[in-house]
């Protein structure tokens, strides 16, 4: 069978990418790591790919705000992402990823360019890295994931990562259509009602802060019982799911 | 300008001085007047360019004069003469043990030993200091040592990617009752500084920032010292570099300006009031991102025969450096520049941050120009190596340079330094016990130099590329001080199926060095050895970093202790079999105080250390994981209180440090090696700062779990009383829990070692320590943890 | 043209309260405080230009809000503190912002420099500027003024 092909997506700054590359390769996928001078070049199309993923990391150094202006360089990609986004091909979102799709407002209604959202500095006024255990929302339409149990551990590594929205409405429409994929168990930086993830209504694009690539082996958690040093971990889940979804 | 510069042959003594002062130069009368007479030799007055050049290349910062230096040790009645002290005390170490998995020592930017298995990749690492920046302007002086050191890691051999920061610090008490002198910075200013420093840049740029520490003494009050270290992976086919006649001079990253205008100098003169803003810079780590980037892509296609970073010196040592064989030719007018105002000699020897110097072959030049264009890097051709061993740099008509390279890089003078053994009066009285040993223990967890790091750690992305296996915080909570971090560096190898990975962690111990010097050394390649040994790493690969700070060279004692200190470190390498592949000296690290008194620092040895792990999987970490399983205490308890958190908290009376005996400690390492090996060893902690009860606390209350433990059957010195077993901080020692079903087997790979049962893991949540029939101190882990998790920021 | 960014109140609490505990430690007392990011941009855009770049490109449409004409504040009787790195230190952030303003405008700006405004209400100006340099700006690499508002 032919591996589906990701995009994934780079800028300066990006530092997450090799290790989301890992991942995709890993459950299947055939990455390929393409910067957005590429794009807006018209060297790479976004619509060429059947997955996409943004990558955490320091996009532009996050001056202004986090992702901020690599959303701005997006706008002129706008009918592009918002094509991808429509088609229901599969988007993830990490950390700063997450940041670059809210600021864009790809999440939560697929609308560049209309951001209803956003991730502010955290209530500790600091970067923060550290384990944290999120519960996933069975009912939510994301892909992502699917078959996961109902809480999970997976490190936090972020400054911005305080999930608002302004408009009650939205937010409320948000619930109503059990669009938070995921929510902190115990809450590390202010987000409204916990959130941790979202999702669109078609469940195919998601954003997140925690780094499921950092948990995506058992190895890489913090207490290590002898028994799961074979294995993989939650994270893995993420990246099995949105292959198999194209597959 | 000052006018006397034209007149420069002609200068005596004074005026040299004078104009030495004016210009920031920090050259020595002797070395000034070697300057002169090969300028007269060559029948003209040298060019501000030139003499810039020569101060930068002769500095202290490059050259290493002190350490590197003849010098004349006495102690007491005898003299030992050094030609070079370096090379034959740690130089020697490495050479003597001649290990074929050393790839590069030495002469590069940074050290390379063999990684993994296959041959196919080498670790390169290097630990430098950034500590006069630091006290001036902490956040900027952070960041910027941060970039400096990264920049070894990517300078080398072709270029190494980077997979690790290291950054250890020491800082002035948070609670000093000192006065401070008028333009000092608190040590908690400093201490945020550093650390936002480090966060913002290791963060941004995308590399773990996941091991190190923080110690706390008033000696670093007026000079705090930070430690910046990164270890980088690189294919062995790439640790070859040589400039070709004909290759282009390419200047990637950042641009030039007046803000990067005398580094170099500046780290070897005390900080005084005088001290000029441009001598300080904020680094942009996102600049440095991109030139990181774009290296890997154009070394994998080999795009360039050789790079270096730009430094202390700027173009001038880079360029330099490369061209010390072919010699150089520089435009400096294709510079790309931050700003017009500035001069061409500024340009030559401008320190601004995050540029590196390659050598590119002239039909590569397009191929290369197409990856900084892809990914936004600026970059200049600022001329050619062309083979004729000439240094001829100009601007435009201007000639800033033309000396030939053998000037420049033949013989700096040096003069012989006298050197003393320092007096210090030792106590071996038994020390005096307190009451309430478990009141001590919660003081010695509250210390600053034991406490937690948890609120310094988080703030510094410590998994980013995902292959932290052992981190710095662990256990059930996520909260555990490790011993060593351990990398699987598979964001540089790609190898998915490839569990092999490193360990790097530390050694440092200024409290044994005020006392002795020799010993501190020791006890420091002892505790960076013993770290790695907790995780599981292969101990007898060990390679190690050596990073000195002192204060002023001048002062005799000062030499002494750097003497004996470097007399330990060659000891210690070929007693553990751990060359020294990489190093680091900064002197005067001194300053006056309030009163106008020298405040001298203690004399610093950081020593970093690094191993193999041959699958990280079955690395081990620090916190109790089941209740029965029985817990040892390794190696022998001696007595002493010398350089103990205990004794700077109380003075118990005692100051006498344990000597290390080396030869027994190896053969303990290389038994429990096997051990772990062998998958006995479910947890493993060394005994260090507070001692054995410090080691006992933590390893339980990471865990969640209790312990009950009778420590009459531990190996112990005659004499040793209960003081000096429980908070004593005698070296090669470690604490372990054993797995209960592979008990017989641990025994068996452990016999004839000194390695005592002394209780067991406990489901109750009390830890608990008996001699025989009298309690030490039966105390709730809970409450311990909460006088050991402070928020230090 | 110095465009001014604020925190709506509402998302400020964090801000103030973490500033105004830094600022106790350095043994000032405040009462209240505002505070707010700074863009110098040099370059001959029209007004409209510039709300173009203080709504699409610095400000987050969520939770801040920007200014062209910088030091209004609700605060009575204040302080205001304005912070820059020197000129002849390199601005980072500037160097950042000028590149996305050019991105976003078409055209690049002279220059843009990055600072910060702290509007704070205490008892005494001397105090304030004794705290301001323990704690917000050192010597070296800063320039700072305050003034009455």
């Amino acid at each position: 069978m032919k591996k589906p092909k990701a995009i994934i997506l780079r800028g300066t700054g990006t530092n997450c990418d090799i290790e989301t590359l890992n991942s995709f390769r890993y459950v299947g996928a055939e990455p390929e790591l393409v910067h957005i001078n590429q794009l807006l070049a018209g060297e790479r199309r976004v619509l060429d790919y059947a997955l996409m993923a943004f990558p955490g990391g320091f996009s532009y150094g996050d001056d202004i705000s986090a992702g901020k202006i690599y959303a701005v360089k997006m706008a002129a990609l706008a009918a592009d992402f918002e094509a991808f986004v429509r088609d229901q091909r599969p988007v993830i979102g990490i950390c700063n990823g997450f940041q670059i799709l809210v600021k864009t407002g790809l999440l939560p209604e697929n609308k560049a360019n209309a951001q209803v959202s956003t991730l502010y500095t955290n209530d500790c006024g600091h970067f923060l890295a550290k384990w944290v255990k999120v519960k996933i929302n069975k009912k939510s339409p994301c892909l992502f994931t699917k078959g996961l149990p109902d809480e999970i551990e997976l490190p936090i590594a972020h400054g911005e990562g305080k999930f608002i929205v302004e408009d009650g409405k939205v937010l409320d429409s948000i619930i109503a259509r059990n669009l938070h994929a995921m929510t902190y168990s115990e809450n590390p930086n202010g987000s409204m009602l916990d959130i941790a993830g979202i999702t669109n209504t078609a469940g195919t694009c998601f954003g997140l802060m925690p780094h499921p690539e950092r948990n995506f082996f058992a190895w890489q958690h913090p207490d290590r019982p002898a028994a799961a040093r074979e294995t993989t971990a939650a994270g893995y889940q993420f990246f099995k799911n949105a292959v198999d979804y194209v597959s | 300008m000052p006018t006397t510069l034209s007149a420069f042959n002609g200068l005596d003594e004074k005026e040299l001085a004078e104009l030495d002062a004016a210009c920031g130069w920090s050259l020595s009368g002797l070395e000034l007047k070697e300057v002169q007479r090969q300028f007269r030799k060559m029948g003209r007055q040298p060019s501000r360019g030139e003499l810039e050049t020569i101060a930068q290349t002769w500095s202290e910062h490059c050259k290493h004069k002190t350490f590197s230096g003849p010098v004349s040790f006495r102690d007491g009645g005898k003299v030992k003469k050094y030609k070079n002290l370096f090379k034959e005390t740690i130089v020697k170490a490495t050479k003597t043990l001649n290990k074929k998995w050393c790839l590069s020592v030495f002469t590069d930017n940074a050290g390379i030993v063999e990684f993994g298995t296959g041959g196919k990749w080498g670790l390169a690492f290097k630990a430098e200091t950034h500590n006069h920046p630091c006290a001036v302007e902490p956040y900027g002086g952070a960041e910027t040592g941060v970039g400096g050191v990264i920049r070894d890691i990517l300078g080398v051999g072709l270029g190494a990617k980077p997979v690790l920061n290291t950054d250890n610090f020491c800082f002035g008490r948070l609670d000093t009752k000192k006065k401070l002198p008028r333009n000092s910075h608190s040590p908690e200013r400093i201490m945020r500084g550093v650390v936002e420093g480090v966060r913002d840049y290791g963060n941004r740029i995308g590399i773990p920032t996941a091991s190190g520490g923080i110690y706390f003494d008033d000696g670093y009050l007026l000079n705090p010292l930070v430690y910046v270290g990164c270890a980088g992976l690189i294919p062995v086919d790439k640790i070859e570099k040589k400039v070709l006649p004909g290759d282009l001079i390419v200047s990637i990253g950042g641009r030039t300006g007046r803000d990067g205008i005398h580094g170099a100098t500046f780290s070897s003169a005390n900080i005084d009031e005088e001290t000029s803003a441009s001598a300080v810079q904020i680094g942009h780590a996102v600049n440095e991102k991109k030139t990181l980037d774009v290296l890997m892509r154009a070394r994998d296609l080999g795009l360039y025969n050789a790079v270096t970073d730009c430094g202390a010196g700027g173009f001038s040592s880079a360029i330099g450096e490369l061209g010390s064989d072919t010699g150089a030719r520089v435009r400096l007018e294709k510079a790309q520049l931050k700003d017009t105002r500035i001069e061409p000699w500024e340009i030559w020897v401008s320190e601004s941050q995050e540029r590196m110097i390659l050598s590119v072959p002239e039909a590569k030049l397009g191929k290369l120009e197409t990856i900084l264009n892809a990914e936004s890097c600026e970059y200049c051709v600022l001329g050619s190596f062309p083979g004729d061993g000439r240094l001829l740099v100009t601007h435009g008509e201007e000639k800033v340079v033309d000396l030939p390279m053998a000037f420049l890089h033949g013989g700096v003078p040096n003069f012989e330094k006298p050197a003393a053994r320092r007096k210090v009066k030792i106590s071996a009285a038994p020390p005096a016990r307190p009451a309430g040993l478990g009141a001590v223990l919660k003081d010695l967890l509250a210390h600053p130099n034991v406490c937690s790091r948890h609120s310094v750690i988080t703030q510094y992305d410590h998994e980013v590329q995902g292959g932290t296996a052992i981190k710095p915080l662990q256990g059930k909570y996520g909260d555990g001080p490790g011993d060593a971090t351990v990398i699987c560096p598979r964001a540089a190898t790609l190898d998915q199926e490839d569990f092999a990975g490193f360990a790097v962690t530390h050694g440092f111990g200024p409290g044994v060095g005020r006392i002795d010097p020799y010993q501190m050394a020791l006890h420091s390649v002892d505790e960076a050895v013993r770290n790695l040994l907790c995780v599981g790493a292969d101990v007898s690969r060990t390679a190690i970093l050596d990073n000195f700070c002192a204060a002023s060279p001048r002062d005799p004692e000062v030499m002494g202790d750097l003497v004996l200190a470097a007399e330990g470190c060659h000891d210690a390498a070929m007693a553990y079999g751990a060359p020294f592949i990489s190093g680091k000296d900064s002197f005067y690290n001194q300053a006056k105080d309030a009163e106008g008194k020298e405040y001298p620092i203690p004399i610093s040895l950081l020593i970093s250390a690094t191993a193999p792990v041959r699958d990280v999987r079955t690395a081990i970490t620090m916190n109790f994981k089941e209740a029965g399983n029985p817990v040892y205490l390794a190696g022998v308890s001696c007595r002493g209180m010398g350089g103990s958190v205990y004794n700077d908290m109380t003075y118990s009376g005692n100051n006498q440090v344990s000597p290390l005996d080396m030869e027994a400690s190896v053969k303990l390492y290389a038994a429990l090696s096997k051990a772990m090996k062998a998958g006995c060893v479910a947890a493993a902690h060394d005994v260090s700062q507070g001692g054995l009860g410090v080691t006992l606390a933590e390893m339980a209350f990471s865990g969640g779990f209790g312990a009950e433990l009778d420590l009459s059957g531990a190996a112990a010195e005659k004499g040793l009383t209960p003081l000096e077993l429980l908070f004593g901080e005698s070296p090669a020692r470690l604490v372990l829990e054993v797995v209960k079903e592979k008990e017989a087997e641990f025994l068996k790979l452990v016999k004839g070692r000194p390695v005592a049962e002394i209780g067991y893991v406990s489901e109750e949540p009390v830890l608990e320590a008996l001699l025989g029939g009298e309690r030490f101190f039966r105390e709730d882990i809970n409450d311990l943890k909460r006088c050991w998790k402070k928020e230090l920021i | 043209m110095i465009i001014e960014i604020w925190t709506k109140e509402k998302y400020a609490g964090n801000e103030e309260a973490s500033f105004i505990g830094r600022l106790a430690h350095a043994g000032l007392k405040i009462e209240a405080a505002r505070l707010s990011r700074l863009y110098r941009v040099d370059a001959e855009f029209t007004r409209d230009e510039f709300d173009k770049l203080g709504s699409s490109l610095l400000t987050d449409p969520i939770t801040e809000r920007y200014s062209l004409s910088p030091g209004k504040t609700g605060l009575k009787d204040a302080y205001r503190v304005e912070v820059w790195l020197k000129e002849s230190v390199t601005d980072v952030v500037g160097e950042s912002v000028k590149e996305a303003i050019t991105g976003v405008m078409g055209k690049a700006p002279g220059a843009v420099r990055f600072g910060r405004a702290y509007y704070v209400r205490c008892d005494s100006e001397v105090k304030l500027k004794h705290a301001v340099t323990r704690t917000l700006v050192n010597a070296v690499v800063n320039k700072f003024k305050i003034e009455k508002v």
